[in-house]
């Protein structure tokens, strides 16, 4: 069997909060989670179900109440692992009198890094997130989103192999939130391990290849996200905006189940075959057909199941 | 230790930022550089009226700095989460620490360094006319030692501030940093005071054993502050001798190296 090697292990991973006065809050429990190396690995949950707190307990700004991990073959917030990742904190936050480059210039020299020709590579990072023509303007007078770039090119300074990014979208216009997962994808091309927290499901679905579903703390699933979003059974689907009685009263006959999103109609076959013949039927009527294909649930489905609740923030998903 | 150096000297230039502490280095100087104007209200003693002046001024003025940034440097980089940032990086805690400390430790005594320089200015400047006698009867200073006492007197202070700030770092990580100041001008003050609580520890003085242990270990433990007051030799123009600088300045930093050494006990603990 091929030897797959291992970016993060957790086991047991646990962190109650002590919050005085003899009350406690769990931050995470039993978080057992292997990432593979190479992967874009996503954990998701509700507003408050320990995805910052995983994070940080990685990194050693927080002790685990009991379980451990370890990174990059490291135990988790050791020097020698930090060597090699890097990080995005909830909403960074930098030094305010400070410009980006010499915001980075000041982490690269953390690393032993620095001098005449690191300067390029300081440029090509701020220009890969699009800060360079703001290099002089110090961090105080920064929008949110960039700080956001900022924080994302001050991750990549150490040319990391483990990136941990929480919420790397936050507070982005939807240009700047495509280009950090354009960013995030070329990472991956690269080799590099991601590890993505985010409760965006929109954003996670197409980047990520696992993922790992937290609530309240606990791991509620877990998986390959195209087998979380194929189900147990492969079925297809035929949807059709305002179909005409006739037309619909035809796929009713032929299809297994037949649901209505709005003025979309979806209709769901077991047989691949029957499906896209339904499909061509409906065109050749001049129906207006949106899709057909397998049918995949959205990974808000597969979280609502896994939640059990309304997923979170439902306003920006 | 580049890390302790790069840590230090983002802290050092940030140091200087705080609009608060600009504020007392103003004032400081403004009452130092015209301590001279001081001593017109007791005339006859215009030389030991600016040195007190002047000194003492330099010495508040400088506890003041170093407990109110001593206190607010980890605190900030944790409320403002900058240390999310730093300590994700190959920096490790007693790097972060130490590199506080340092980077603080070298604003303060910038600016207590300023407030020196404007002394000494003054002090070049007046003393030759005040150390003649002005009236009948009031005292006549002999000069010979003054000038390098009174470079010294500032150079025991930097000493000083370098204990003063590894108290006031340390309360901070293990305190709330209003308590932290709180207890770093306790010390400061009480330690002030040690020669008296040893005295007071003497069987003579205090006869109840369990007093007797509390002075005693008051008088052990805290930092014996007035050991850098040299003013009585200054005004007694008795030469400050470079042993006695030496072994203060040694043990000022035996006391920072074990405050700083607890601290890091609770920082490497600390949750951020
Ligand atoms: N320092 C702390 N002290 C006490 N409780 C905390 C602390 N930090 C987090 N918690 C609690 O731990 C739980 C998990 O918080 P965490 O920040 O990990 O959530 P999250 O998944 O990152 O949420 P979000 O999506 O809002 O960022 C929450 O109930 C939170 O209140
Ligand atoms: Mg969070």
């Amino acid at each position: 069997m091929a030897h797959i090697a291992l970016a993060i292990r957790t086991d047991n991973l646990t962190k109650i909060y002590y919050m005085g006065w003899g009350r406690y809050q769990v931050g995470v429990r039993d978080l057992s989670l292997e990432v593979e190396e190479g992967q874009i690995f996503g954990l998701v949950g509700p507003n408050g179900s320990g995805k910052t707190t995983t994070l940080k307990l990685l990194l050693g700004l927080i002790f685990a109440t009991s379980g451990d991990a370890e990174v990059l073959g490291e135990p988790m917030g050791s020097p020698r692992a930090k060597q090699r990742v890097g990080y995005l904190p909830e909403g960074p936050y930098f030094y305010e009198h400070l410009t980006a480059p010499e915001l980075l210039r000041m982490y690269a020299s953390l690393f032993g890094l620095g001098g005449r020709q690191f300067e390029s590579r300081i440029q090509e990072l701020l220009e890969l997130v699009d800060m360079w023509d703001h290099r002089e303007q110090r961090v105080a007078n920064y929008s949110r989103g960039m700080r956001q770039r900022v924080g994302v090119a001050q991750t990549l300074i150490n040319e990391p192999d483990l990136l941990f990014f929480d919420e790397p979208t936050a507070g982005l216009d939807p240009i700047g939130a495509r280009d950090i997962r354009e960013v995030i994808l070329r990472l991956r091309g690269e080799g590099k391990t991601i590890f993505l927290c985010s409760h965006l499901l929109k954003e996670m679905e197409p980047i990520c290849d696992n993922i790992a579903i937290l609530d309240r703390g606990e791991l509620v699933g877990q998986g390959g996200v195209e087998e979380l979003l194929a189900g147990e059974e492969q079925r297809y689907r035929v949807e059709l905006r305002s179909p005409s009685e006739e037309m619909l009263a035809g796929l009713e006959q032929v299809a297994d189940e037949v649901v209505w999103l709005d003025d979309t109609c979806r209709a769901l076959f077991a047989d691949r075959q029957a499906a896209f013949e339904a499909a061509a039927r409906a065109d050749d009527e001049g129906g207006h057909l949106l899709a057909v294909g397998p049918d995949r649930r959205t990974l808000e489905e597969v979280f609502i199941d896994a939640v059990g609740e309304v997923a979170p923030d439902a306003s920006d998903l | 230790m580049r890390a302790i150096y790069r840590v230090a000297r983002a802290t050092y230039y940030e140091g200087w930022r705080r609009r608060f502490l600009n504020g007392i280095l103003v004032f400081a100087i403004l009452i130092i550089g015209s301590s001279w104007v001081f001593t017109y209200l007791q005339p006859g003693a215009e030389l030991k009226m600016l040195i007190d002046v002047g000194l003492g001024s330099i010495r508040f003025f400088g506890m003041l700095i170093a407990v109110f940034l001593g206190t607010r440097l980890i605190p900030d980089e944790i409320e403002k989460r900058t240390i999310y940032t730093l300590l994700s990086k190959p920096v490790t805690r007693m790097q972060f620490l130490l590199g506080k400390y340092f980077g603080g430790l070298a604003t303060v005594i910038s600016n207590v360094a300023l407030m020196g320089a404007t002394f000494y200015v003054v002090f070049l400047v007046k003393a030759p006319q005040f150390a003649q006698p002005t009236e009948e009867g009031s005292p006549v200073y002999s000069m010979e030692f003054m000038y390098e006492n009174i470079a010294k007197a500032i150079v025991l202070n930097f000493v000083e501030l370098a204990v003063v700030m590894a108290i006031a770092v340390v309360a901070s990580v293990v305190f709330s940093w209003i308590l932290a100041a709180i207890v770093s001008f306790f010390v400061y003050f009480v330690g002030q005071m040690s020669e008296f609580f040893g005295h007071l520890a003497d069987p003579e003085t205090t006869a109840n054993p369990v007093a007797r242990m509390i002075l005693l270990t008051i008088y052990r433990v805290l930092p014996h502050f007035e050991n850098f007051d040299v003013r009585e030799s200054i005004l007694t123009d008795i030469p400050v001798i470079w042993p006695y600088m030496g072994k203060v300045a040694a043990m000022g930093a035996l006391y920072v190296a074990v405050v700083l050494a607890l601290g890091y006990l609770f920082f490497n603990q600390r949750e951020v």
